[in-house]
């Protein structure tokens, strides 16, 4: 975010409306007026669209989060009840508990594993273009087929048991049904880092590494030591993109457990609270806080992250 | 303005009527223009009773040509939840068929249904249908005073035993469990014989957990929470004797099946009984039938007993039903009545194609009813049941019902203290 | 010599890791061929004992599955379109033209991108259900009509089209559509795929929006038809069937990835150079 308004400013600097150069060169041109109310046209479906189906709903959102609402009858004031009600449910503190440990528990493995996998796949080898495409694979497919493949894979007499000739009851037990959807996802969600880690290994001068060799630095140190620092602008980008797309899981645990077993996420709280048990400012507020939430923690990742590049 | 901005207005215009174009195939297509009447109908998906509905929508289109009936099936875990939000908002199919805890739990608190309209049956008053069904059945659908639906089915509880298997361990299956305590006993020979699912509860969706732990509960004299109080009730010693009935069954040294290993097709909830896996199980009525078509084979070695009790000298069944309805938003709803007077006049066939009984008055003495294998046992069953005691929130209840259930079946809590977990939640949902 | 032992020990390292991820798959497929008795058969048998390729016929016949499959097509169709045209102009403009209030519009775009569309459900909705498009491809389709992804990206991608060669198309008196349909567009051809690729392999794999305004069988997309099926058929019996579909299902973004793969990596890298 903070990179974003950054950017943008430095962009407005350039084209600002204001500057009188730009508009100068406008009037010369003796199109007048009419050239930005073409341009500003060209934006209205786009404005359109985002105004009712982004803007809207998000300050309703925020609107209902402080009513009682349950679609069939009027909307209800209630004050900061519903924020005053999830604070002490221990369903939604359950929840948040498990969202969490999805994304740790998904992203952090992933991460790790892609970063490492990259290292020993950034390289001219011939053949090695068809070994990445093995991991890549997963990315391309949607979460639902991925889940309703892995119900299989992890069923008592499924593939991983069989594999690894264990008997673990993966998706029917509070134990380790979590750690079954933890499995999956991180098969499934490995490759994207691995691409965005290959594309940043690729972006880093050959020579910096040769030059490294030549010091004598050990390929440990230099991939602790300069690979790591130099990726580190990709590295802050996938923490980002990782916790967004953990706090967005909702397929697997709906396919695969229905939030039983304690995989019940924070989506699907929300999707129950709202649809199966019509309680709609509730879900608002869990939506609220959750925006806050994911704002605050892209801030600190954000900073954590430029702090060390400096 | 110059032609040029013309053309560049012209451009824009054209893409916003990209957009509106792909708006206007929005509509819901309910259209009544040519003087046709589209009724839409959603029912949960009964392999079986879908062919029928099917069946009678086909036949009461070409009586009344002017009708169209739009029949729409939704997957049975998603039904209470897509009935629920298109209803609350007022869209929504015509006609509902929904059981009777939804009924009673949100639809009818929540007023969405259109009380019955007499004339859509021929009849003259309320009373006058009423007449024609057995005393009490009708309550599944009734809120202050008035009627909501009429039932296209209605259930007890009986039990049934695979005889080939009892044979196999040396049982006779003459002599049926008659309590809980006897279906373990059994159970363990069976599992000894090599019938290691002697007995398994159906591990669906919360509908399901709640509807079994119902059965045990009203035989135990326990309830889930008291209507009148809005108190929990699941902490209290007969609900808890309840569920650790069903946790023995399940879990310790007396256990009689492996519940990660029963099938979850809530399609055919019974498949494992149905493959033969299973030896003993709860039913239904239409779960025979089902089973008859599915697995004729096995179907032969079934045979349906009464439902093991708590007490064998106080027996207790459970009642439950789905009804069809009107939605109080449809624009045609004495249309919508008479389609479903139609659908309530066929109950012999639907006894005889599909095994659902509609309590009218003498269903027994039904030609029909005379076909139905174990015609004693499904009567006597019906003659001690109950319904269900609904809550309000009972969707979220039924989510804390079925955590309690895994945590004493799967997660190996003892049952006393998954109620307390559970309790807490249950108390929440009925205190806010 | 060690670096020759290094390399061979690091492409058989990966290569037996690839081969193990893509076991997954392969497994999935062998299940899917496999008469109903096969499948999770102990011990694990790999091959089935004659391959069923008529499993792959049955998510047709014994659910809606082409219809199915045929209404993801034509909202992830729709949607990348819709998409396009509409993130393509809406980049153009913010990127080529000075009115007033484009900055203020286009920050307030940017700053939803961090919004998980998600947690708009409930309101979003509401609304749908006002304009009449619950069970309705309108209801699918037009609210996923733009992104704020999109607009950046391609706001980005023009702002790189040198200014000269639109002052030369519009001194030869080309219009403003014109030059963004036969000047812009050509040269910012590469994002413009890459966000098409990016918007349908989202949209393809969008699930709890289609769930709510897709009720019935007839607005039903795959991902909402999927998880229903499974719901449904959780039994043994049921395997190879809905192996069977998820394979089916998951074929077109496959296919897309493996012939724009390319496409893709700079797409993934494109989406991470916006943050």
């Amino acid at each position: 975010m903070a990179i974003l308004s950054n950017r943008t400013s430095e962009r407005s600097a350039e084209v600002d409306p204001a500057d009188p150069g730009r508009r100068g060169r406008r009037r010369r041109r003796g199109i007048g007026l009419s050239r930005d109310v073409i341009g500003a046209l060209l934006a209205v479906p786009a404005v359109v669209l985002f105004a009712a189906f982004a803007v809207y709903p998000m300050l309703r959102v925020f609107y209902l989060s402080v009513f009682d609402y349950n679609l069939t009858s009027d909307p209800e004031f209630v004050g900061l009840a519903n924020f005053a009600f999830l604070a002490t449910d221990s369903r939604f503190h359950e929840a948040l508990g498990q969202t969490g440990f999805y994304v740790l528990g998904t992203y952090g493995p992933a991460l790790i594993l892609a970063l490492v996998l990259a290292q020993a796949l950034h390289t001219k080898t011939r053949g090695m273009g068809l070994v990445r495409l093995l991991y890549f694979v997963p990315v391309a497919m949607s979460w639902v087929a991925v889940s309703v493949i892995w119900r299989v894979v992890l069923h008592p007499d499924g593939l991983l048991n069989q594999a690894l000739s264990i008997d673990v009851n993966w998706l029917t037990s509070s134990s380790t049904a979590r750690w079954g959807l933890v499995i999956m996802s991180v098969w499934k969600e490995m490759g994207f880092f691995l691409i965005l880690f290959l594309a940043g290994l690729q972006a880093i001068s050959p020579d910096l590494h040769e030059a490294a060799s030549l010091d004598g630095a050990g390929s440990f140190r230099r991939f602790w030591h300069l690979t790591l620092p130099l990726l580190r602008p990709v590295t802050a980008v996938c923490a980002v993109m990782a916790v967004i797309r953990g706090f967005q899981a909702f397929s697997p645990q709906v396919v695969l457990t229905g939030g039983s077993f304690e995989t019940e996420v924070i989506n699907l709280f929300v999707y129950k609270t709202a649809f199966e048990n019509a309680r709609m400012g509730r879900a608002s507020a869990v939506a609220v806080l959750m925006f806050g939430a994911l704002l605050l923690l892209t801030l600190i990742q954000l900073r954590a992250f430029r702090r060390r590049d400096r | 303005m110059s032609t040029l901005t013309r053309r560049h207005l012209v451009g824009s215009i054209a893409l916003l009527a990209v957009v509106s174009a792909l708006a206007a195939c929005g509509n819901n297509g309910a259209g009544t223009a040519d003087g046709k009447v589209t009724l839409t109908f959603w029912s949960h998906t009964h392999p079986p009773m879908v062919e029928l509905n099917k069946k009678l929508v086909a036949e009461y289109e070409k009586q009344h040509t002017n009708v169209k009936v739009q029949y729409e099936t939704i997957p049975n875990d998603q039904f209470g939840t897509k009935m629920l939000t298109s209803l609350s908002n007022g869209s929504g199919p015509d006609i509902i068929n929904m059981d009777d805890s939804a009924l009673r739990g949100e639809y009818l608190p929540k007023k969405l249904l259109a009380p019955i309209d007499p004339e859509g049956f021929g009849a003259k008053s309320v009373d006058e249908i009423r007449a024609k069904y057995n005393e009490g059945t009708l309550d599944g659908a009734s809120a202050d005073g008035q009627l909501y639906g009429v039932p296209s089915e209605f259930n007890a509880t009986a039990f049934v035993i695979n005889t080939k298997h009892f044979k196999d361990a040396g049982l006779d299956p003459a002599k049926p469990p008659a309590t809980w305590d006897d279906v373990t006993t059994y159970g363990k020979k069976l599992v000894a014989a090599g019938h290691e699912q002697a007995f398994s509860f159906n591990y669906l969706h919360s509908g399901w957990y709640t509807q079994q732990l119902q059965t045990l509960l009203n035989q135990t004299g326990g309830e889930i929470a008291d209507p009148k109080t809005l108190k929990e009730a699941v902490t209290s010693p007969e609900a808890v004797k309840a569920l650790q009935i069903w946790a023995k069954l399940a879990t310790g040294p007396d256990k009689v099946h492996d519940p990660n290993a029963s099938s979850r097709d809530a399609t055919s909830p019974f498949s494992d009984l149905a493959t033969g896996r299973q030896s003993m199980a709860v039913v239904y009525p239409w779960s025979m039938e089902q089973i008859r078509q599915s697995n004729p084979d096995t179907y032969k070695e079934l045979q349906v007993v009464p439902l093991p009790q708590v007490d064998p000298a106080k027996p207790v069944n459970r009642w439950y039903a789905y009804y069809w309805a009107v939605n109080v938003a449809s624009k045609q709803q004495p249309e919508a009545w008479k389609f479903i007077s139609f659908m309530a006049d066929n109950h012999e066939r639907w006894i005889a194609d599909v095994d659902f009984i509609q309590p009218v008055k003498g269903w027994e003495t039904s030609a029909a009813a005379k076909e139905l294998p174990a015609l004693d046992v499904w009567a006597g069953a019906y003659a001690n049941g109950a319904f269900d005691t609904v809550v309000p929130h009972y969707a979220e209840i039924q989510d804390a019902v079925t955590e309690m259930v895994n945590d004493a079946v799967f997660n190996g809590v003892a049952p006393e203290e998954a109620a307390k977990k559970a309790a807490d939640q249950i108390q929440r949902s009925l205190d806010s | 010599m060690s670096a020759t032992l290094g390399r061979v020990l690091r492409v058989s390292l990966t290569t037996l890791g690839g081969l193990i991820f893509v076991s997954v798959l392969v497994y999935a497929t062998l299940s899917a061929l496999k008469p109903a008795s096969e499948v999770l058969a102990v011990p694990l048998s790999w091959l089935p004992s004659t391959f069923e390729w008529s499993n792959f016929a049955l998510p047709f016949t014994e659910t809606p599955f082409a219809r199915y499959y045929l209404n993801s097509v034509v909202v992830g169709v729709s949607v990348t379109v819709l998409n396009v045209v509409t993130c393509t102009a809406a980049g153009y403009s913010f990127s080529k033209f000075g009115y007033r209030g484009r900055n203020a519009v286009f920050v307030i775009i940017l700053a939803t991108l961090m919004v998980p569309v998600e947690i708009i459900y409930v309101p979003l909705y509401a609304l749908v259900f006002q304009l009449g498009w619950v069970n309705s491809f309108a209801g699918l389709i037009i609210p996923a009509g733009t992104s704020a992804f999109g607009i950046f990206l391609m706001r980005q991608s023009i702002d790189s089209v040198p200014d000269e060669l639109l002052e030369a198309a519009r001194l030869d008196g080309a219009g403003e559509l014109r030059t963004l349909v036969s000047i812009v567009a050509p040269v910012v051809r590469a994002p413009i795929a890459a966000l098409a690729l990016f918007i349908f392999m989202t949209n393809w794999d969008s699930h709890l929006w289609p769930l709510l305004v897709g009720a019935d069988d007839a607005h039903r997309t795959l991902p909402v038809g999927l998880a229903a099926m499974q719901a449904n058929n959780l039994g043994s019996a049921g395997v190879p069937m809905m192996m069977a579909a998820a394979l089916l299902a998951l074929l077109p973004t496959l296919l897309l990835f493996l012939s724009l793969q390319r496409r893709f990596v700079e797409g993934v890298t494109m989406t991470a150079g916006m943050r």
